[in-house]
């Protein structure tokens, strides 16, 4: 008992609430709030230590997901992961009563409704500009008023809200700002809540956290209801995996079941929307659109945006998709509207606001630009509307703090052009406790909350995400620098029944297939196979160039000669400078680690990452693991120079992490189209490597180690020893690897699981005349089994893997978007 | 004034194009002092779709989807437009240009012809503080509106020099002010972006102005031209009144008027998306002819 009372003063020793904030732990008295006492006794009964451990498996798990965020700025076309960084978690949650909450929730409903109701309002008849409730140019100065959206139907339908809220000295809560347009944050409020339930299971229960799976399955079925069809096609449409937010947006797209499309997924025909698949183009429904509304068509909206769907307008005027939110809805997160609110609210809802907004004014108004002027040094000046066109800063000032020559600057802007600005009071936020060094410390935060419309009205998730300031002044408008996020947990006054977002029984019908894959889907999956292919064979070369190496005893004839072919392998596909003196000793370093040579394994696995990284929504944890296992073992620290013995080594575990992701491949993917394509992948570039291999050691002159490398570079050394007691000779060496088909690593086995594959993909043609990637593989395999050992050459070779070859482009110009859609140009300008 | 436009664009492809979709602002509109007889819009190859529409700002705009192989794309319109626009006011009698800024901004309508869709920056018409400090010099204190404006025409006429090569459609429109170079495109962006950084509602205009042969010369076929202009809302009286900056003229019944928006982007004759890699030549030929 002692003990914990020692580290609960520890904890708290030197706690104290800043002067004149709110504290979300202690009240001014010094005593702790009852809702956080039960996170206090649950931590106080942790040593440092035990803390450390939970914090690490909370860590632990936001790196294996690999919850990430971009850091803009920070961008490498050749490696895009190299901007991310792991999201910053704060393992102290935000704890809220349950009385609190409601308020909270309440408020955030309100606004929800109203802003829905307002956006309505603005891109439909417009009662609320007619009756003098909102200035005309309040809307027509936002970025996001898109013209092209007035009047059609669900313009600016809102489906997904956020409101930021900040707490006030006085304990009551504000809203500091409104997310509208495609708010960010829910797949981060639900993965900082795995992570921490993971890190505090016991605590998690005990104290009763409310959860959010709930709030995610109405969020869907709102989706859902938005279609006419009973199983529409929900897509979710992002920028890409050069968003800040990718991660985020591949996450929800896996947890909630939606395609994840980019803009050259989709396809505008005939008023309708659709997705391109490898079945041909299929009907999109909704779309949950993560890119701005002004960006999603480059005919009517944003001519420069490569982002969008060429027509989308259209299709939404005439009303046959529909799309989350609406493209216009960003209209209303404009800062010059907070000031209008309350009284909207009276007119459209009946109700006075139960979330106060921060007192704004909007200086395009005569009275309030002179209250801004009058006060400026004790306000925060911030644009009025996101910027168009640029050539504005979008951070807001405290013009207090500004030299006199900045402040009347700003003065002079606002007189001239008040109609860019609102002053705003300055919020001073409340603050949340942070673990430093074995020490709780207060730091501002701020709140997201989401709501959701659903069939039965608008939906708040009980919880959301917090983002917590480095900076200890708590007066922050907007928080800069060093944000970390932390869970909500909002405290249930009775147990809370645990759920997950399976549908209940009586609503599932029995599937077997999900949907229809996209053709880009298919082309990443394709190339992640043959990347990591690739990577295996660069791997089983290195390693029998080293192996050979090592084995200093054995002077076998011909051992230079392999030596060479070794090295000359490596060189022909990019992964070994070649040249005479470079020691094959050098040729294998540079083959493993050297990402400046596009063909080393270091160089494919990270090709295998960034391809891996596009379809991250359709790879299990673990194999995403794997990724990072495999680039970690191949980065040489700078300066290192590894043995031959560790070089080994190395080429070892890296082909054993493979082997530990083929395993997960063939025993934990459904056999779908996706696996389907990633198999196919495979298949051809092991056979393309394994008609090389046998090209260059499989000769009537070959020496018997060089038809041992062979078998080393094929995996076939086991089987050869167990059929022959002779030493490696040349007709059965080719047999096993070229045409047995009994053999897994043999060319034969690979063009007759090609053949069983693409047998599988659907077929566009309805005329009975084969499709040329069948007609191909049926072709390769009627060539690979009438074949014999004997007559086996280099040319005949050749022919297989050229056969391969052609095979490969033939499934690519079918299926992937290169035929479906290759790249699209604008038309050029006219004056 | 009746005019017959015949404006022709042409693509040619280096490969073949086997889809493209295109947006065409390209048939004039019929209000505004003027009336459109007849017009026609003649796509070859033959589009698979076509929709007719008419945009939020009034321009009449026409989708078009062509779904086969194509090296060549037509685009021709025709129409016949008669002109007859009330006359311009006296500039000095027009409001002081600081209440039409306070009417504007205080507008109760986003009605398509509000000047609050015409104040603030848009896509190709940031604010840019050199122009509103050039603009400024033409605005003292309570000058009539269409006087001052009048004035920043005349300014950008002759300090500007009309080269044909010096921009592009995408050339910023700060590199034009500082290089003082340009075309129409280019005097009317400016003019706009002076204009809105002193709080004034001024719009983007394309069309046509009827062009005279030089004395003695016959008149060249094709070898009219589009054009674009400024208008400028100069109070609710008085509303929207056209100024050329290109020919520093106040707009009357020698401009034939295709299309209203805030700036280029909201007006662009043809813009489109094509499937295909290859490079494209364009062509365009304009004749603008008076018939009585």
């Amino acid at each position: 008992m002692r003990v914990r009372t020692e580290r609960r003063n520890a904890l708290l020793g030197g706690y104290r609430p800043l002067a004149g904030a709110y504290d979300e732990l202690m009240a001014p008295d010094g005593t702790v709030r009852p809702q956080w006492e039960p996170f206090l006794a649950e931590w106080s009964s942790l040593s440092q230590d035990e803390l450390g451990q939970r914090f690490g498996l909370a860590d632990r798990h936001v790196r294996d997901t690999g919850v990430s965020y971009r850091v803009h700025g920070d961008l490498d076309e050749r490696d895009p992961l190299a901007g991310e960084r792991p999201w910053p978690l704060s393992h102290v949650p935000l704890v809220l009563t349950g009385a609190e909450w409601q308020t909270i929730a309440a408020g955030v409903a309100q606004r929800a409704q109203l802003l829905s109701a307002l956006l309505d309002d603005i891109y439909g008849k417009g009662a609320t500009i007619g009756e003098g409730l909102l200035p005309a140019a309040v809307v027509s100065g936002s970025p996001d008023y898109l013209r092209p959206l007035q009047g059609a139907p669900s313009g600016g339908a809102l489906q997904l809200y956020a409101a930021d809220l900040g707490r006030g000295p006085d304990g009551r809560w504000w809203v500091l700002g409104d997310r509208t347009q495609a708010p960010s944050g829910t797949g981060y409020a639900l993965e900082n809540r795995l992570a921490l339930a993971r890190a505090f299971p016991d605590l998690f229960r005990t104290m009763n956290v409310e959860r959010l799976a709930a709030f995610f399955q109405s969020f869907r079925a709102g989706l859902v209801s938005r279609s006419r069809r009973v199983e529409p096609r929900i897509c979710l449409l992002t920028p890409g995996p050069l968003n800040e937010s990718y991660f985020e947006q591949a996450y929800l797209a896996r947890y909630l079941g939606f395609l994840l499309v980019e803009g050259g997924d989709l396809m505008m025909r005939d008023g309708r929307v659709h997705v391109r698949t490898i079945a041909g183009p299929k009907r999109a429904d909704v779309i949950w659109r993560r890119i701005d509304g002004d960006f999603a068509d480059p005919l009517e909206l944003n001519a420069r945006s490569a982002l969008g769907v060429a027509g989308l307008v259209e299709a939404v005027r005439q009303g046959n998709v529909h799309i989350a939110n609406g493209l216009g809805s960003g209209v209303v997160e404009s800062r010059a509207l907070l000031g209008f609110l309350p009284r909207i609210g009276q007119k459209l809802l009946d109700e006075a606001l139960i979330l106060p907004n921060v007192a704004t004014w909007w200086c395009g108004q005569a009275r309030e630009r002179e209250i801004v002027l009058d006060r400026l040094d004790e306000m925060s000046i911030a644009p009025a509307f996101r910027s168009a066109g640029g050539g504005r800063d979008g951070q807001p000032v405290l013009a207090g703090e500004l030299d006199r020559p900045e402040r009347e600057a700003l003065r002079a802007r606002i007189a001239a052009r008040g109609m860019d600005y609102v002053g705003q009071e300055v919020v001073r936020l409340s603050t949340m406790p942070v673990y430093e060094n074995g020490h709780l410390r207060p730091h501002p935060v701020t709140l997201r909350v989401f709501a959701a419309a659903t069939p039965d009205g608008w939906k708040v998730m009980p919880g959301g995400f917090c983002r917590i300031s480095d900076d200890a002044d708590a007066r922050a408008v907007i928080m800069r620098s060093g944000v970390r996020s932390s869970d909500v947990w909002v405290i249930s006054d009775a147990p809370v029944e645990p759920m997950s977002l399976l549908p209940t029984a009586d609503r599932i019908s029995i599937r077997r297939v999900v949907g229809t894959l996209p053709s880009r889907a298919a082309d990443n999956l394709f190339w992640l196979g043959r990347y990591l292919e690739r990577t295996e064979a660069t791997l089983r070369l290195v390693r029998a160039l080293l192996g050979r190496l090592l084995d200093a005893d054995d002077a076998s004839p011909g051992r230079s000669d392999t030596l060479r072919r070794l090295v000359n392998l490596l060189t022909a596909w990019g992964a070994a400078p070649g040249g005479k003196g470079q020691s094959p000793a050098l040729q294998a370093a540079v083959a493993l680690h050297d990402v400046e040579h596009y063909g080393s394994a270091h160089a494919t696995v990270r090709e295998a990452r960034r391809t891996a990284s596009v379809i991250r929504e359709r790879l299990s944890v673990d194999a995403w693991r794997l990724f990072g296992d495999l680039q970690g073992q191949l980065t040489l620290e700078p300066g290192l120079q590894p043995s031959e013995g560790e070089a080994y080594e190395i080429a070892d575990r890296a082909l054993k992490s493979l082997a530990a992701f083929s395993g997960l491949s063939q025993e934990n993917m459904v056999r779908g189209a996706g696996w389907r394509f990633l198999d196919i992948g495979r298949r051809i570039e092991r056979g393309i490597a394994t008609c090389r291999f046998a090209r260059h050691f499989a000769e009537a002159t070959a020496p018997t180690d060089g038809l041992d490398a062979l078998l080393d570079l094929t995996d076939s050394q086991i089987t050869y020893r167990s059929r022959y007691l002779l030493g490696a000779s040349l007709q059965p060496v080719l047999d096993l690897v070229m045409l047995d088909p009994y053999n897994p690593r043999s060319v034969a086995f690979q063009i007759d699981r090609l053949e069983t594959e693409i047998a599988q993909l659907p077929s566009l043609a309805d005329d009975g005349m084969l499709e040329a990637p069948r007609r191909l593989a049926l072709k390769l395999a009627t060539e690979c089994r009438t074949a014999e050992a004997g007559r086996l050459d280099r040319t005949s070779i050749l022919l297989f893997e050229q056969l391969l070859m052609g095979l490969s482009s033939a499934v690519a110009d079918r299926y992937f978007l290169q035929s479906a859609a290759p790249e699209t140009s604008r038309m050029m300008g006219i004056a | 004034m009746i005019y017959d436009v015949r404006h022709v664009t042409t693509y040619g492809y280096s490969r073949p194009v086997p889809f493209a979709r295109c947006l065409l602002r390209l048939l004039p509109r019929g209000d505004g002092g003027q009336s459109v007889q007849k017009s026609e819009l003649v796509v070859t190859p033959r589009p698979v779709e076509r929709i007719d529409n008419i945009c939020f700002f009034g321009n009449r705009m026409t989708t078009i989807t062509i779904a086969k192989p194509h090296r060549d794309l037509k685009v021709e319109m025709r129409a016949r437009v008669t002109v007859n626009r009330p006359a311009p006011p006296f500039p000095g009698l027009t409001r002081h240009w600081e209440e039409v800024a306070a009417l504007a901004l205080a507008s109760g309508s986003l009605a398509p012809d509000s000047p609050v869709h015409h104040l603030f920056p848009s896509r190709l018409v940031p604010q840019v503080e050199p122009v509103v400090a050039y603009a400024r010099e033409s605005f003292p204190p309570r000058r009539p509106v269409l006087e001052a404006a009048s004035e920043l025409m005349r300014r950008i006429r002759s300090d500007f020099t009309y080269d044909p090569d010096a921009t592009e459609v995408s050339t910023p429109l700060a590199e034009a002010f500082a290089n003082r170079h340009g075309v129409c495109q280019d005097f009317a962006h400016i003019m706009i972006a002076g204009l809105r950084g002193l709080g004034l509602p001024a719009a983007y205009v394309s069309g046509y102005i009827r062009t005279i042969p030089p004395e003695g010369q016959k008149r060249l076929e094709g070898a009219d031209a589009s054009h674009a202009w400024v208008m400028l809302w100069c109070g609710p009286e008085t509303g929207w009144v056209g100024l050329d900056p290109t020919n520093d003229i106040i707009v009357a019944d020698d401009h034939i008027v295709t299309a209203f928006g805030r700036d280029y982007a909201d007006v662009s004759p043809l813009d489109g998306v094509l499937v295909g890699p290859g490079s494209q030549k364009i062509g365009i030929a304009v004749d603008v002819i008076p018939i009585g």
